[in-house]
């Protein structure tokens, strides 16, 4: 089968819905409207229809949001029926972050009812129990009452292996985050060996995009953690995410076991992302007034809303290049997954009653 | 309806300003007037002029308005009909009170909402309970029957009833059916209430059947409740619609002052205003402005035919029973003013089209069936979304349906059989090969059939081209452009030359002696026709260098010519596809036909026809269709209609809310 043979069909089908992809006057009516009731009433009539109809029946947000969470995994499974077996295989790697993300919410969950003894009650209701990658035992996570209960419900999944390198001693002490942490490690390296497994342009599309994002996510977590956890380089190491360029160069030149590992790691920065260490600089050379923790925020939001632009960026850049690779396949997911990042940021800075100008201030509008 | 577009001419008004209210209201209920700025005026006049200035904004008023929308829509109001009455008992905008009336309505929906959230809290948690139990995943619940031995237990119910489960406290022994998750608390709510499990083997037995009717009962009261609470949120909606269909009337009416207004210029006491009216409108407009105005006005009027063509909107006048196929046009663009409306010509040659494509007297008659149920369903149910047949399609069903049935009488074709004698000739017969007497008797004749067609859309639209062209006066176009005298006579002589060379049997090219001078003749002045222009340029003062003028008379010469012999030849063979369309649908049935015979018993062979019949309506009914708006879209639009037209847009009440 030719390239064009592969992804004419879906060429077509994602174009088309791209086209009716809804207009920012949509998000702007909702921002606008003073109650949530309101702002989810704008729903009607567009194809998140299905989440007005949830809100009307419950007047349950999260039940919303977990109804959202069942449309977007229902798209992978739509576009991935579309492909052929190697593109579809790499589809099914970025479901498998929806699935991360879902793991963790039960861990969370989890962690809360056994380690921090709080009543889980009803919560355990929003997370998604059907399979999503693996077959894993959500209510035997929720339920669980030990370690090795929680280890017996990833049985036989990647999670295991991660999981089994953590105790609940461990996580009683250390918390969540470095769980987590490697959770995420975990799904990068799929995505690395998924990259790997595509051929020709559909690899060269998709490490455009993932190499890069994940060296600014790199970034990100350089600026966040070592300012405000103020790790160390073995703390540091755990961190920073095995994949593209930065993490590559670290490797390389023993940044991380280095006296200064923040100097050199700055210093690869520099290198390759020289407009972003311009831009940081500048905010240090002109942020006297600031304290530390201020100007590490004022960099965190500048690299997100770096990371933000660059991936519209190259997304668009997808979108009008060559039609028969995965770049349109990835360039679908990427606005469908900011427009329903888009919706679950207004509803829910609606249920908290935030102003119109935060809300936008959080969507970077 | 005239075969033009709607003659307009522009009004410019002066009234005073005291009055000038009084006007909007009298032309919004007129709806006739597209407002335009006033920008005619010396520039030394035009700075004596001030802006409206609003005193709410009119984004302050869409956004009232989307607001109330909303609300209605959430309580299936529909929008009311603004009228003169409406206008009339107009009151004064009150943005504060309106405001106040739709935070309390947005209030109460959200307290019922909230409410509707706790319930929902409450199902998912004993659902939990309910679903282990019935997956048999007794391993995360924790049933308890027992008693208490001191304490009240209403108290113990209350504490239990903080951590969720379901609990029959009503007879002893009492029942208690939580997540073992919750245990510990349990335990700890029960020790406080000297809690003693019960030795009674027969209620252990019972007690989790018990609870889990329990359970269904309590979900299904929760369910009834949250149905309840739904329907409450709507009624409290339906209860305010009397208030909210006031506000929107008033708003709206509101806005659409403010956006008329938005055009008007003002002096120390008089107000401006310019607009384009419809020219039999005209006479109408101006009295209604005296008549408000008690004559206190100043009136003039300009004439389109001083204004730049292309400033001057443009509306088409087409019957409304062509509707269907002026939003056909409109998809493609706004004609330009003064020229021919494509609506009735695009209306015949589609219909034409499609009855070729999809000849048949039954499958037309159910396309019609089709078209006239969904139009009196939706006619029935006027807020009904539109579905996959649209209201749109439905009214095009009705013209294809006929359309298709005078093919297949045409053809005597019905649901894929010959069953009726074909008045013209039997279109199935001569495309499977069977001795047909008569001028058609082969595929190649049903080609030419075609052809001929093509041949008559293209030189229609030569025609209308030439009429528009005579109209704006653009002689020099007229006569040495492609889609202009010259291009149809170099189309007619290449038609000459192609069927004498077929009649021939491709054996040789017809000769004649007016073949030769007139095609050097015709290419002789399409060489002249960049000459010409520079040469009517340079009278206007527009001097041009001789060699550019030398260079775009080769390269114009080249282009035209191409375009000329590829593109009308090109144009003309695309009208094969009618032909194909049509013999494609032929074989198909005959497929299905030849299929059904094979089964050799009759419920099969009737199933195969109607499901063979239903394919054929849905898919070739769907090429059909979209082909015969191509080829109006690519090969007769491009011949006449140049969408250089700006679409009149007049403010009235009943203008679109998006609109404007």
């Amino acid at each position: 089968m030719s390239r064009v043979s592969d992804y004419a069909f879906v060429n077509a089908k994602l174009r088309a819905r791209i086209g009716l992809m809804h207009d920012s006057t949509l998000f702007d009516e909702m921002i606008k409207a003073p109650s949530l009731t309101e702002a989810i009433a704008k729903l009607d009539g567009t194809w998140h229809g299905d989440l007005l109809d949830v809100y009307r029946k419950t007047g349950d947000l999260q039940q919303v949001e977990l109804q959202m969470l069942e449309d977007e995994i229902g798209l992978y499974r739509e576009v991935e029926g579309y492909l052929p077996s190697s593109p579809a295989s790499f589809l099914s790697v970025l479901l498998e972050k929806i699935e991360v993300d879902n793991v963790k919410n039960a861990i969370r969950l989890w962690y809360s009812d056994v380690i921090r003894r709080h009543m889980i009650s009803y919560r355990s209701a929003y997370i998604y129990k059907r399979t999503i990658v693996h077959a894993i035992d959500y209510d035997k996570v929720i339920n669980a009452v030990s370690y090795p209960e929680l280890l017996g419900a990833f049985k036989g999944t990647p999670y295991e292996d991660v999981l089994s390198s953590f105790s609940m001693e461990s996580l009683a002490s250390d918390g969540l985050f470095p769980l987590e942490i490697a959770i995420d490690h975990m799904w990068f390296r799929h995505l690395k060996e998924g990259i790997e497994k595509l051929s020709g342009a559909d690899r060269k599309a998709a490490e455009s995009i993932y190499y890069v994002d994940v060296d600014l996510k790199n970034i990100l977590r350089l600026t966040r953690y070592s300012y405000s956890y103020h790790l160390d380089p073995s703390h540091l190491r755990k961190v920073i995410i095995p994949m593209g360029y930065i993490a590559e160069e670290a490797e390389k030149t023993g940044a991380l076991s280095s006296d200064d590992p923040m100097s050199v790691l700055s210093g690869i920065v520099r290198r390759h992302y020289p407009q972003i260490s311009e831009e940081i600089a500048h905010i240090r050379r002109t942020a006297d007034d600031l304290t530390t923790v201020d100007e590490n925020n004022r960099e965190i939001v500048l690299i997100e809303a770096y990371l933000g632009e660059r991936r519209k960026r190259a997304y668009s850049k997808m979108l009008l290049g060559d039609p028969f690779t995965i770049g349109v396949v990835l360039a679908y997911f990427f606005l469908c997954l900011q427009e329903d990042g888009t919706i679950r940021a207004i509803l829910s800075g609606k249920y908290y009653e935030r102003s119109e100008e935060s809300i936008r201030e959080v969507l970077g509008l | 309806m005239s075969m033009f577009t709607r003659r307009m001419r522009r009004l410019t008004a002066v009234v005073m300003e005291s009055e000038s209210d009084s006007v909007v209201k009298a032309l919004l209920e007129k709806g006739v007037m597209e407002f335009v700025h006033i920008g005619a005026l010396p520039a030394d006049k035009m700075s004596k002029l001030s802006e409206h200035s609003a005193a709410v904004p009119k984004a302050a008023l869409t956004d009232m308005r989307v607001r109330v929308e909303t609300l209605m829509k959430e309580g299936g109001i529909a929008l009311p009909e603004l009228d003169g009455k409406a206008v009339e008992e107009l009151s004064p905008l009150d943005m504060d009170g309106f405001r106040r009336t739709l935070d309390r309505l947005s209030l109460s929906l959200q307290s019922v909402r909230d409410d509707q959230r706790r319930i929902n809290q409450e199902i998912n948690s004993i659902e939990e309970i309910m679903r282990y139990a019935e997956e048999s995943k007794d391993e995360y619940l924790d049933l308890r029957v027992g008693i208490t031995t001191h304490g009240s237990s209403d108290d113990l119910l209350e504490r239990l009833g903080k951590i969720g489960g379901v609990f029959i406290f009503s007879s002893k022994p009492f029942v208690s059916l939580t997540l073992r998750r919750d245990s510990a608390r349990v335990t700890d709510a029960m020790d406080k209430f000297g809690w003693t499990e019960s030795t009674d083997s027969d209620a252990q037995k019972s007690a989790l059947s018990m609870a889990m009717s329990e359970a269904k009962a309590i979900t299904e009261g929760y369910r009834a409740d949250l149905d309840r609470l739904s329907a409450a949120a709507k009624e409290k909606i339906l209860a305010m619609s009397g208030e909210l269909s006031d506000i929107w009337k008033n708003v709206r009416i509101h806005e659409l002052c403010e956006h008329v207004e938005s055009f008007f210029s003002y002096t120390r006491n008089t107000t401006l205003f310019s607009g384009w009216v419809p020219e039999e409108e005209s006479a109408d407009v101006e009295s209604i402005i005296s008549h408000v105005t008690s004559g206190r006005c100043i009136i003039e009027w300009t004439e389109a035919d001083e204004i730049p063509r292309e400033e001057v909107p443009v509306e088409m006048t087409s019957p409304k029973i062509l509707r269907p196929f002026e939003r056909m046009v409109s998809n493609y663009s706004t004609p330009e003013y003064g020229s021919i409306n494509p609506t009735p010509f695009t209306a015949v040659a589609y219909l034409c089209m499609f009855a070729l494509m999809f000849a048949d007297l039954g499958q037309g008659f159910i396309l019609l069936l089709v078209g006239l149920i969904g139009k009196w369903l939706y006619g029935k149910n006027p807020t009904k979304k539109d579905g996959i047949i649209s209201r749109y399609l439905c009214s095009l069903l009705i013209f294809l349906g006929p359309a298709s049935m005078v093919g297949g009488l045409l053809f005597g074709s019905c649901f894929g059989f010959s069953l009726i004698p074909a008045l013209w000739f039997n279109f199935d017969a001569v495309v499977e090969g069977e001795p047909v007497q008569g001028l058609i008797q082969d595929i190649y004749d049903i080609l030419g059939i075609t052809i001929k067609f093509g041949i008559v859309v293209i030189y229609l639209g030569l025609i209308l081209n030439w009429i528009n062209l005579v109209r704006k006066r653009r002689f020099v176009e007229l006569v040495f452009d492609k889609n202009g005298i010259v291009g149809g006579i170099l189309y007619g002589l290449g038609i000459w030359f192609a069927w004498g060379y077929v009649a021939s049997g491709y054996k040789e090219f017809p000769s004649a002696p007016f073949f030769a001078p007139l095609l050097l003749v015709c290419l002789a002045l399409i060489l002249a026709k960049v000459p010409v222009e520079a040469a009517i340029e340079r009278r206007k003062g527009k001097k041009e260098g001789i060699g550019h003028v030398l260079m775009s008379t080769v390269m114009d010469f080249l282009v035209e010519v191409l375009e000329i012999f590829s593109g009308l030849l090109s144009n003309t063979l695309s009208f094969m596809r009618v032909a194909g369309l049509g013999i494609a649908h032929a074989s198909l049935m005959s497929a299905f036909y030849q299929i059904a015979d094979m089964t050799g018993s009759t419920i099969p062979r009737i199933l195969i026809m109607i499901l063979g019949n239903v394919l054929v309506i849905v898919l070739e009914g769907l090429s059909a269709g979209i082909q015969s708006l191509r080829l109006n879209y690519y090969e007769f639009f491009t011949k006449y209609f140049t969408g250089h037209g700006m679409a009149f847009e007049p403010v009235g009440l009943r203008s679109r809310a998006s609109a404007d």
